[in-house]
């Protein structure tokens, strides 16, 4: 079966029919997703809202192809996930999604210009190239003069900038945000919020949060429990 | 990532000083055992190109000395040419023997020789070459001359000295007879000694050379040969050329084989490669078991920076490549750390774990001889060298493969939930 969904010009970035993900743990089994459907144009900010343990991050995982799922069919960015091996998926997760976590997950040895020129190494880019790129988005997040940086010389709010600039280093149609305020206080997490305001208006954006404020920017709220959409 | 792998061996400075440490005992071990056995193998290969690659012929039960009671049997001037046309035959060299009687000491040995060739010592032929302290040696001018350069031991019973050899003469006289040594109906013959030898023992030092034609005529021998050296090519071809000497010349000769060679190389070279190789197995397995906790750590402790960087579009077999890169890293800085305390300990180190490990497993005559080889040799030959550089890298690979599985196996989301 071919990778490409059917051919549409009305199609979603993302699309999940019936997805359900059911962990084992021993003999008990989790139910993280049951039978979600979920259709998300682009672009704009999507917020993903529900109580912990609801199946958020199971969510944002299996759309950024960090996870299969059980059973059910994904389709992003025009692919079916279901369809590509984990060569595919590697390549998927590099040039189709950036992803930004609630601990930063920022490489502690590398300075804050190498963070983001990971994911364009990964790419091939060329280290010139993949330094003027970074730059530019440091730049662009006001992170510039930090950029021979490490992490642990970064303030919080500093070190979820440089992430955010990071998802965005191989220019990806979807970003995916687990919790990006969760580590942060209000002030800062103030900042986060416009930036990635701003990143929406030219791409798909799903963020994973509990900040109330931060889901009031969403153009979209999906509420989720039990593993569920409840509305 | 082989760039992020190496720049991660940085990362935990104190682990990284104690496994280098660590790597360093084994790495150094690896490399004394090492120079043990290449300075084993390079004293092997000495013995077999120079001492040992010769076999002796002699008539069949007698010592083939000419005027020595029941031993005068000597071998027919044929074997010569038998023993020369043998395959894997390099040279063959001829001796006649013969005794006289001397105050002081019980007799001297006469010896013809061909000018040039080995002077070997009666019985001793592994002493080595007689050297020349005063006069000069035999010549091929010398051949049908009744000239002879004689030991230091039969100068003094001669009272021939440095001062008077440019004239001094000895005469054998052939009717003297000792409790062993007949008497020969031959003229007394008058020798002009040319030069004299120190041979370092005492019996070696009673000998006196003649060209061996001028012995045939003193002693009335036109052929025959008390003693045949028949030299191989190489100590490895020994036993084929003295098989093929046993089936020409077996009725006639005993043969005897020089076993110090192949007797060294069947106990202490062996002993000495399966001491080293287990030593070198023990010492890569060290290095092996370091690695493999190192690496397993590193995995553990950075999962979820795993699950990060799959995340990001690393493959797995990308990930694992930069954690092959560091354990391959840190092996090479235990190696070269272990180096470093080999050349500067490297000189003194194998004798004494030679003395200490190996010693006690060799036959007791080679000890002191090896004690003697390892001491200049500390040094590592290309293929120690090599050894040493496969070795560390199989430490590597071997040491840190358990971790490279589990960073292949690794789910990213199973990676990026990791505590």
């Amino acid at each position: 079966m071919s990778d490409r969904a059917p051919g549409n010009s009305q199609a979603p970035l993302v699309l999940l029919e019936q997805i359900t993900k059911i962990y084992r743990k021993d003999t008990q089994e989790v139910r993280a997703l049951d039978g979600i459907d979920l259709r998300i144009e682009s672009p704009g900010m999507v917020a993903v809202v529900g109580p912990s343990g609801s199946g958020k991050s199971s969510l944002l995982h299996v759309i950024g192809a960090m996870d299969r799922p059980t059973g059910g069919e994904i389709v992003v960015a025009g692919r079916r996930l279901a369809a590509l091996g984990n060569a595919e998926l590697t390549a998927f997760r590099r040039n189709t999604v950036g992803f930004v976590f609630q601990t930063f997950n920022l490489i502690p040895n590398l300075t804050a210009l190498e963070n983001v020129a990971l994911p364009m190494e990964f790419n091939g880019v060329d280290k010139r190239e993949r330094r003027r790129r970074a730059l530019a988005l440091l730049d662009r997040v006001g992170l510039a003069p930090r950029a021979t940086h490490r992490p642990g010389e970064l303030s919080g709010g500093e070190q979820q900038r440089v992430a955010i600039t990071r998802a965005l280093a191989n220019d990806p149609p979807l970003v995916l945000a687990d919790e990006p305020t969760g580590n942060l206080d209000s002030t800062t997490g103030q900042l986060i919020y416009e930036l990635l305001e701003e990143i929406a208006r030219g791409r798909t954006v799903i963020v994973v949060t509990h900040a109330e404020p931060l889901a009031q920017r969403a153009k979209r709220v999906i509420h989720i429990q039990d593993g569920r959409l409840v509305s | 990532m082989v760039l992020l792998g190496l720049r991660n061996l940085f990362r935990a400075k104190t682990r990284l000083a104690v496994a280098v440490l660590l790597l360093a005992l084994p790495a150094f071990l690896l490399l004394v055992l090492q120079a043990i056995l290449t300075a084993v193998e390079t004293h092997t290969e000495t013995l077999k190109r120079n001492v040992d690659n010769s076999l002796q012929l002699r008539a069949r039960g007698s010592m083939g000395h000419v005027n020595m009671q029941g031993n005068e049997t000597i071998l027919p001037q044929s074997a010569l040419d038998t023993a020369i046309r043998i395959p894997g035959v390099a040279a063959v060299e001829q001796y006649l023997l013969a005794m006289t009687p001397t105050e002081g000491h019980n007799f001297a040995m006469i010896v013809g020789v061909n000018p040039g060739e080995t002077r070997r010592l009666e019985s001793h032929g592994e002493a080595g070459n007689p050297r020349i302290v005063a006069g000069r040696d035999l010549t091929a001018a010398d051949r049908g001359q009744r000239v002879a350069v004689i030991g230091q031991g039969v100068a003094r019973w001669a009272r021939i000295t440095s001062d008077n050899l440019a004239s001094a003469t000895l005469t054998l006289d052939l009717k003297r007879t000792h409790p062993v040594i007949f008497a020969l109906e031959r003229p007394p013959a008058t020798l002009r000694i040319v030069g004299v030898y120190a041979s370092g023992y005492v019996f070696g030092d009673m000998q006196l050379f003649v060209p061996i034609d001028t012995f045939r005529e003193i002693y009335g021998v036109p052929e025959g040969i008390s003693w045949l050296f028949v030299r191989a090519v190489s100590a490895d071809r020994l036993p084929e050329v003295e098989a093929a000497l046993r089936r020409e010349l077996g009725e006639a000769a005993d043969i005897i084989a020089p076993i110090a060679a192949a007797e060294f190389e069947r106990t202490t070279t062996r002993a000495v490669r399966r001491f080293s190789a287990i030593g070198s197995a023990l010492a890569a397995a060290l290095m092996v078991i370091v690695v493999f906790f190192v690496t397993l750590i590193n995995v553990r402790e950075r999962t979820r920076e795993i699950g990060t960087l799959m995340a990001l579009g690393a493959s797995g077999a990308g990930v694992a490549a930069s954690f092959l890169a560091e354990a391959l890293a840190l092996a090479a800085l235990g190696a070269t750390a272990g180096a470093a305390v080999f050349a500067v300990a490297g000189s003194l180190v194998p004798g004494q774990l030679f003395g200490v490990a190996v010693s006690p497993f060799l036959p007791a005559q080679y000890k002191d001889a090896l004690r003697g080889a390892l001491a200049p040799a500390a040094g590592l030959g290309p293929s120690g060298a090599g050894w040493f550089l496969l070795a560390t890298a199989f430490a590597a690979c071997a040491g840190s493969a358990w971790g490279l599985r589990q960073v292949v196996k690794l789910s990213p989301v199973e990676a990026i939930r990791h505590e």
